[in-house]
């Protein structure tokens, strides 16, 4: 749409253009209407008289006329006057001596051939640093981009390859917080099953995600069990203990059976 | 309940089978479209409004209709159009000759369940109208607050396609929208089943044939019900931990609101009482993160030359994050 307006303000503007540009072969009319003309005199031509006064010729002395001529200030437009080089002149003086020592036995024809194929390989050049630079990240140059900034939380990756689950849990069990030994035991049993191969451990991966890996199996519907306790304990909150542990343990314990 | 051992804390019989008969009234109409509906639902659920985004034909307006019609609530449907006007939409105040005093004519704004449709038709003026009804649900107007109704939910559709003739909606307003879900083709099964139903003469029936099968109230109560669910503190952290990442993502020019963290919590409640559950797993934040966000953040203009869509970015985003067990 913006570009329909722009090209149709540049027609307008070509249009008046040309209107003031062009000269008219109509006279303009006078903005006021004229007064109306009074009746003209009958004019009466004059008799013509011949200049008979005499006319000295005056002519210019030659040596004046040297002296000037060879004045320097009065030579505008010979005056041979030297241009000072740029660096940008230097540049392409260095450029074309430079090519006259690499190809130093080409005729003139072959020169201006040799001049094109390098204007041809320079805008090639042109276009590929412009193709690069658009494929690059320009939002740097021209925008606001999110800061790094440092996040305000620590990430405790947990290896669950790490971790000595018999200690953790007789930790756990200690202390009597059997919500964490449920876990601990969830995270065991996913370890048991990362070393059979069964599943590939990564940190983002869900509970779903590695029932899925486990395919349609016995495996897959106990873990799904497994699974569900551990869910309703650890995300739920659902209270657990010491009888319900037992219970969940055992359902652990034969499900590392399963695996053996 | 889907573990028997455990105890059921909270009794959600009534909630289970309100969400059920939704599900099914739709579903008698619509084929196919399952998630599209199930955020629908948890949309409603968590107490919030509704931008279901698709192309021309893919029955944006008749689930819309669907839903509303499922629920005993005042239905008001409004055609949003370039030449609407604010208030069109949340009524004026007229001269009543006989009590010599302005009267508020309410709009059809004034309502349970609005279905705004085209709603990037209207010009900004007309969309700015909808900031505090929405936000704050309720209209001032001549210097006198009105108060709408709970439950209140609007349901807007768009068109992603035509540019011509429709004004893009302001960040801010699509912030006030819990969802934006996005309505695609359906499957090669799924279309054949649509033409022989139309071609059977089945859906025209089928759409009279809907009853409300939930009252305003129960709406209601089941949000309230859905409100007292339990988060795990680490799982609050999660979410946290992803709107962090959208602020800070190099794809992105612009992260997630506190209002998107909000919204987040919300709908994986929403999302849980659907499966039966009285609390959250990651698994119902990570499925709703992106109906949460891909209205509310921006692409830097790189991704968006590469064609990365706002899906893909939470999506590998989530991905990173360590998932709390």
């Amino acid at each position: 749409m913006r570009l329909r307006i722009a090209f149709l303000l540049l027609i307008l503007a070509c249009c008046f253009c040309d209107l003031y540009a062009t000269p008219t072969s109509q006279p303009k009319k006078p903005a006021v209407k004229a007064a109306p003309e009074k009746p003209k005199k009958k004019v009466v031509p004059a008799k013509v008289r011949l200049d008979s006064s005499s006319v000295t010729v005056h002519r210019l002395d030659q040596q004046v006329l040297d002296s000037l001529a060879a004045d320097e200030d009065f030579k505008y437009y010979t005056k041979d006057y030297k241009k000072e080089e740029t660096l940008w002149d230097k540049f392409w003086r260095w450029f074309w001596d430079m090519v006259g020592k690499l190809f130093p036995n080409v005729s003139a024809g072959s020169a201006s051939i040799i001049k094109y194929i390098l204007i041809g390989v320079a805008v090639i050049c042109a276009v590929f640093l412009i193709i690069k630079l658009a494929s690059s990240d320009l939002s740097n140059i021209f925008l606001r981009t999110p800061k790094e900034a440092a996040l305000p939380y620590s990430e405790s990756l947990e290896n669950i390859h790490e971790i000595s689950f018999d200690e953790e849990i007789e930790a756990a069990l200690a202390a009597r917080n059997f919500k964490l030994a449920v876990r601990l035991l969830y995270l065991a049993s996913l370890k048991q099953l990362s070393d059979a191969g069964l599943i590939h451990w990564e940190l983002g991966k869900t509970n779903s995600a590695y029932l899925e890996e486990l395919g349609d199996t016995d495996r897959r519907q106990t873990f799904g069990v497994l699974t569900r306790q551990f869910e309703y304990i650890w995300y739920g909150n659902f209270p657990v203990d010491a009888t319900s542990f037992n219970n969940i343990q055992t359902l652990f314990a034969d499900f590392k059976k399963l695996l053996a | 309940m889907e573990n028997e051992n455990f105890e059921q804390r909270t009794d959600m019989t009534r909630l289970s089978q309100a969400i059920e008969q939704i599900k099914a009234a739709i579903h008698h109409v619509v084929v196919g479209q399952h998630d599209t509906i199930e955020l629908l639902i948890a949309g409603i659920l968590a107490d919030g409004h509704l931008l279901i985004e698709g192309v021309p034909g893919v029955a944006k307006t008749l689930t819309a209709k669907l839903i509303a019609q499922s629920i005993d609530a005042k239905f008001s449907r409004i055609q949003f159009t370039p030449d609407l006007m604010p208030s069109d939409v949340l009524g004026t105040s007229i001269f009543n000759p006989k009590t010599i005093e302005f009267e508020f004519k309410r709009g059809p704004i004034f309502g349970n369940i609005i279905l705004i449709d085209e709603i990037n038709r209207a010009p900004a003026k007309t969309q700015s109208a909808l900031f505090e009804v929405m936000e704050e649900r309720q209209v001032t107007a001549d210097g006198q607050t009105y108060k709408m109704e709970e439950p209140f939910i609007v349901i807007a559709t768009q068109n992603p396609v035509e540019h011509e003739g429709t004004y893009r909606l302001p960040e801010a307003q699509l912030d006030r929208f819990l969802f934006k879900v996005e309505v695609k083709y359906p499957s090669f099964e799924d279309e054949i089943a649509i033409i022989t139903q139309q071609h059977q003469h089945k859906t025209a029936e089928q759409i009279t044939e809907i009853h409300a099968v939930l009252s305003a109230d129960d709406i209601i109560a089941a949000r309230k019900q859905v409100r007292e669910f339990y988060v795990e503190p680490k799982l609050i952290e999660f979410v946290a931990k992803i709107i962090h990442e959208t602020r800070n993502s190099k794809s992105l020019f612009l992260g997630g609101s506190p209002r998107a963290s909000l919204a987040i919590i919300n709908s994986a409640k929403a999302l849980a009482a659907m499966k039966g559950r009285d609390f959250v797993t990651p698994e119902d934040i990570i499925w709703v993160a992106p109906a949460v966000l891909r209205h509310r953040i921006m692409l830097t203009p790189d991704k968006e030359m590469e064609g990365v869509t706002p899906d893909e970015v939470v999506a590998q985003i989530i991905q990173k994050i360590e998932i709390p067990r």
